[in-house]
């Protein structure tokens, strides 16, 4: 292939005529620009209706289009153990009003081939202007008359909690919440989180409720776009939302969040992980229209914009750590934030962190070069340019002058700003916002292979996937013996003799997934016959056996035999308590620390077996139960980690079961397992675990 | 490029976006003496400008073992040219404030960027020497493979359903090149020789197999000499340009298959054998794609995803291409439903458009559907740009940006009942089951 490629440069160039280009020198270099453009922002025309809304109309008339844009401008609040209720009331109110069901709204939309959608926040809706009319006749029936229909409520509450539950595992989604939890606080607005907990106590009261007390318009501002006049714009808007009463909105203050007094590593575990999400983050205050917001942005550019940010040449392409890395500074008129991030190879982790601090700490300590700053200052300006086609873009520059009173000429001159910006004003804006030593390093990562060289970095803490702190880990004392633990264990289970007497056990499992019921059927016979069957709504999903020698695996109408090692997974399930032979059978049993397994001590034991398998167990210090297992299969080329947690023991037949299993990672969404059944010693049909 | 890429995926055909309205769209079509049409369109309403360059040059014109190719110089016309060094293609952009991006099909390849209008000769520099003596070193042909490759793991590999359009093509079309999709063979590639990738650009990047478009704030008169410049002397064709003139035989009969991928979700994908892009048929097929897939309250999605929740995810859309083409109605099963169930679902959709003339009232909808898509389409000088020169390249009338409403004007509700019965017939179909393949 080499080979081939040596000449291929040469003949590829050929195309053109050498006398031709003799002749035609100014092709050799790029050619000189025109004049720069004068940048024209289109007009935008403000008024306010007798209730207080505010009306913002930018008129533009390529396309005969318009669009309704109404922003509820609501002060922020804490939702507390309801956190997600305004989510949820905002997407309900499209799903019914007192005279159409949701099925008569979306045909009333689609009808004129218009867009409409809403949220906490307002609604949105567009379309040709010669519907404007009847666009306008849904969008306020939307607006004054959502009746927030049960049906409906149970519909997007369903599909809020599967949304949470396919984020559960995620490792991006766990650094979001704990960054925006850690940054700003539990109990700042900004620092709340939704989860299962909060949104299973919702209700459609509530939902109701939250409506009823902030959408009014006196906080509002109806932004309209398109092919329209201001003045008929208005009129439309006096008559469609001039009887809308307007309220008392309740506001709160909340403190300021502030950043780490020194720079910390907040560790989140993610079991069995290969890769790091590293996150460098703390709030700032930086306001909108603040004189540094502009030359603030143009500094985060250089460090992490995109392709052209120092932090993505450096990481990705110098280091190959990444497929890349970016930092982002905020402005917010409550509190503003700074961060850069990046997902990267376990054993470059800390690594990673090293190079974070040194390009912050470079663009605080030396001034940046004349051509790396012309060419941000190009980016940005010709970034800013195409933007201004949407005329969606002036809209929203006139509701922040409006939001934030910022000087009316703010986006007009926002070119001669960036312009000005000078070297200095870089490394300026650079010492003031860039703090690499009062940051919070959030890393979210497989904590036995890279938690303990962060330690170099600041203090390490640990939380769970919501940002709640829990005990760092301890190592054990020498003392401890595995095998000992692994006792204690199978007498809290009832006892040697009592799990040697079990001689089968039929086990059954439900589960319920997006709105359908999943059954699991495990039967096992002593001393290692297995039958597990997965079904749904009484179809077979999946089914396994283990006659004690060879597996079967039949999933989708597909049946797979497996023998020998590839037989060793479901063999390994097949084993009943296989904890009272580890000794005997020469696992070997490493004692790794102790750890908080939901708040709790639990010891943690890494389980080899002779046949190379490993397992990492939890074994609650207090009452001896397993209460945590993690598993690692590699699998074409990728490794998948299953863990399970099991809780709510309770005994049949002197032994204690887990009625409760849950299970993250094997499949792609979480289950929780809840036990419906459990026989001992009844009997089971040998022809169940016959390998075919 | 980050962004640069295969048009032809599977999700990005779901939405239609077409085009019509009042305000017609001006613009001024010529040609240069060696073949090349320019096309320019005035606005000044914002500072910037598009130059965009459409080869009409695809996926079909590869010859055999050579699948992927279109794909590829795509790829290895960012390296540089005699004058551009490796990787200064996009410096010089960045530096003047500019985008661009590229894409391939396959029917075509099209490249552009949006610059601040100053940055206007600049632009047709760049545009001029990807034309006249595009250079590439061994290094880049390397290090483009492996993008492409990286590219192809990313996007239909490793991507659950990924794998969808090239299954359907595959058994879709036998003799006509529509069998292979951009992404083509990572095999093809490797066994590429330098001959090869001479003889592609020699055949296809010309100015008589070319469309050149500028769209925004620009003066043609202070332009015009400009182009003249950079493009007049490009050396035109020497022989004519292939196209592929191989038809495609009937299917004959159902081709049903089951395909195993990594997925949670089986699919269900029922693809026809449809009509070529400039045919009156290929209106129906897209109005009849829109009543059964166009917003919630459409026929597919009320029904088999909203009230039976037989589906996640479901619809109906065409791929419009120059030949004969497809039509692919699919559906992503809910959790536990048997996709034998999904599959009734979708037929009894598919039977009711061919068994029963719509409503006047649905009818109406369907009208008012396109005529707010026609419009949408162009929202951006970029969208415009490419329009006139799709229009130009695979229509012959670039002004279809302004008349192509009446196409679906035209089209009766009669109309679309004879086109569902058809080209929705089952000997006129693959049938895909996708399936989670077994742990």
């Amino acid at each position: 292939m080499k080979k081939h490629i040596a000449y291929f440069f040469l003949a590829f160039a050929l195309f053109s005529s050498q006398a031709l280009l003799a002749q035609e020198d100014f092709r050799k270099t790029a050619p000189a620009p025109f004049p720069a453009p004068k940048i024209q922002l289109g007009n935008s025309v403000q008024t306010v209706l007798p209730n207080g809304l505010k009306v913002i109309v930018v008129e533009n008339h390529k396309l005969p289009r318009v669009s309704f844009q109404l922003f509820i401008d609501q002060p922020i609040r804490l939702e507390g153990e309801l956190a997600g209720l305004s989510d949820i009331a905002g997407q309900l109110l499209k799903s019914g009003t007192k005279t159409r069901n949701k099925a008569q709204i979306d045909e009333a939309i689609d009808f004129i081939g218009a867009n409409l959608s809403t949220s906490s926040s307002g609604i949105f809706a567009g379309s040709l202007t010669k519907h404007k009319d009847k666009l306008l006749e849904i969008m306020t029936d939307v607006l004054f008359n959502p009746a927030f229909p049960a049906a409906e409520f149970d519909k997007v509450k369903k599909q809020t909690l599967s949304g949470l539950a396919s984020g559960k595992d995620d490792p991006n989604t766990i650094s979001n919440n704990v960054s925006q939890t850690l940054r700003y606080g539990k109990n700042h607005p900004y620092g709340e989180l939704t989860t299962e907990k909060t949104v299973d106590k919702i209700t459609v009261d509530q939902c109701k409720k939250f409506y009823q007390t902030y959408f009014k318009p006196n906080i509002s501002y109806l932004i309209i776009v398109g092919d329209i006049k201001p003045v008929d714009a208005q009129a439309l808007a006096l008559k469609y939302f001039g009887k809308w009463v307007k309220g008392v909105i309740p506001t709160a203050t909340f403190p300021q969040p502030k950043a780490p007094q020194q720079t910390e590593v907040d560790f989140v575990n993610k079991d069995g992980a290969v890769q790091s999400v590293v996150t460098v983050t703390y709030p700032l205050d930086l306001k909108p229209g603040s004189p540094d917001e502009i030359k603030a942005d143009l500094m985060n550019s250089i460090l992490g914009s995109g392709n052209i940010g120092r932090l993505y040449k450096n990481l990705r392409e110098d280091k190959g750590f990444t497929y890349g890395a970016y930092s982002s500074l905020s402005s917010d008129k409550e509190v503003g934030s700074f961060t850069a991030d990046a997902s990267v190879r376990n054993v470059v982790t800390d690594s990673s962190v090293t190079e974070f601090l040194k390009e912050l700490n470079l663009l605080r300590d030396k001034k940046v070069g004349a051509e790396e700053l012309s060419s941000t200052k190009a980016e940005m300006a010709g970034s800013f340019a195409r933007s201004l086609e949407s005329p969606q873009t002036i809209a929203g520059f006139a509701l922040n002058i409006a939001r934030y009173k910022l000087p009316k000429d703010y986006y007009q001159t926002y070119l001669q700003k960036i312009a000005a910006v000078t070297e200095a004003d870089v490394q300026a804006m650079a010492q003031k916002y860039l703090q690499p030593n009062q940051a919070r390093i959030i890393v979210v990562g497989n904590q036995d292979e890279v938690a303990a060289k962060l330690a170099k970095f600041g203090k390490v803490n640990y939380f769970d996937n919501y940002g709640n702190p829990l005990t760092a880990p301890a190592p054990v004392s020498s003392d401890v013996n595995g095998y000992q633990i692994i006792e204690n264990y199978l007498t809290a289970l009832g006892g040697r003799e009592k799990l040697g007497a079990v001689k089968d056990v039929i086990l059954t499992l439900g589960a319920s997934v997006q709105g359908q019921n999943i059954e699991m059927k495990m039967t096992q016979k002593a001393p290692n016959m297995l039958n597990q069957t997965v079904s749904m709504s009484g179809m077979t999903l999946m089914e396994s056996r283990y006659d004690g020698v060879k597996a079967s695996v039949s999933q989708m109408g597909q049946k797979q035999k497996l023998e020998g090692k590839d037989a060793a997974p479901v063999a390994d399930q097949a084993t009943m308590f296989p904890e009272l032979n580890y000794a005997k059978n020469g696992y070997k049993v490493t004692p790794k620390g102790v750890e908080d397994v939901n708040g709790q001590p639990a010891y943690k034991l890494l389980i080899e077996s002779p046949g190379g398998s490993k397992s990492t167990d939890f074994f609650d210090k207090k009452s001896g139960l397993k209460v945590k297992s993690l598993q690692t299969i590699e699998q074409g080329g990728q490794s998948i980690t299953s863990v399970n947690e099991y809780s709510d023991f309770k005994a049949v037949g002197g032994v204690l079961f887990p009625y409760k299993i849950t299970t993250v990672g094997a499949m792609p969404f979480p289950l929780e397992l809840i036990v419906k059944s459990i026989e001992v010693n009844k009997g089971v049909d040998e022809a169940l675990f016959k390998v075919e | 490029m980050r962004f640069r890429s295969l048009s032809l995926l599977f999700l990005a055909f779901l939405p239609l976006w077409l085009n019509a309205q009042m305000n017609p769209i001006k613009f001024e079509r010529y040609k240069l003496p060696n073949g090349l049409t320019v096309i320019l369109h005035e606005d000044h309403s914002t500072p910037i400008v598009v130059v965009s360059v459409l080869y009409h040059v695809g996926t079909k014109n590869e010859k055999p073992g050579l699948s992927g190719f279109a794909h590829f110089f795509e790829h290895l016309l960012f390296e540089g040219s005699d004058n551009i060094g490796r990787g200064e293609f996009d410096k010089y952009l960045k530096a003047a404030g500019g985008t661009n991006n590229a894409y391939t099909m396959q029917d075509r390849t099209y490249y552009y960027e949006i610059v601040p209008s100053n940055q206007l000769p600049l632009a047709l520099w760049l545009e001029s020497e990807r034309m006249l003596h595009a250079k590439v070193d061994a290094k880049g042909v390397e290090t483009q493979r492996q993008v492409v490759k990286e590219e192809r793991r990313q996007r239909t590999d490793n991507q659950p359903y990924g794998k969808i359009v090239e299954e359907i093509m595959s058994r879709a079309f036998k003799v006509h090149p529509y069998k292979t999709t951009p992404i083509g063979s990572m095999a093809d590639l490797d066994a590429a020789k330098e001959i090869d990738y001479v003889n592609f650009y020699h055949d296809f990047y010309l100015p008589d197999n070319a469309v050149l478009t500028l769209a925004g704030d620009l003066t043609p008169a202070q332009i015009k000499p400009i182009i003249e410049k950079y493009f007049a002397t490009i050396p035109k064709s020497s022989k004519p340009i292939f196209r592929p003139t191989v038809v495609e035989p009937p299917l004959g009969q159902e081709v049903r298959d089951t395909v195993y991928d990594k997925v949670q979700l089986p699919a269900v994908i029922a693809a026809y054998r449809s009509p070529a892009e400039n045919s009156d048929d290929y209106y129906a097929m897209t109005m009849l794609n829109t009543i059964l897939a166009e917003g919630e309250s459409s026929r597919i999605y009320k029904s088999i995803v909203d009230e039976q929740q037989l589906a996640v995810a479901a619809g109906s859309f065409s791929f419009p291409l120059e030949d004969p083409g497809i039509t692919i109605a699919f559906g992503i099963a809910n959790l536990g439903v048997d996709p034998q169930k999904l599959e009734n679902a979708i037929n009894a959709q598919i039977e009711k458009v061919k068994t029963e003339l719509i409503s006047e009232n649905e009818f109406q909808k369907l009208r008012n559907q396109i005529e707010s898509n026609l419009v949408n389409k162009n929202a951006s000088v970029q969208g415009i740009a490419q329009n006139l020169a799709v229009f130009e390249t695979h229509y012959g009338d670039a002004n279809l940006i302004n008349t192509e409403i009446n196409k679906y004007l035209k089209v009766t509700r009669e109309d679309l009942q004879r086109v569902a019965k058809k080209y929705f017939d089952k000997n006129n179909r693959v049938l895909l089951y996708w399936l989670p393949k077994a742990q």
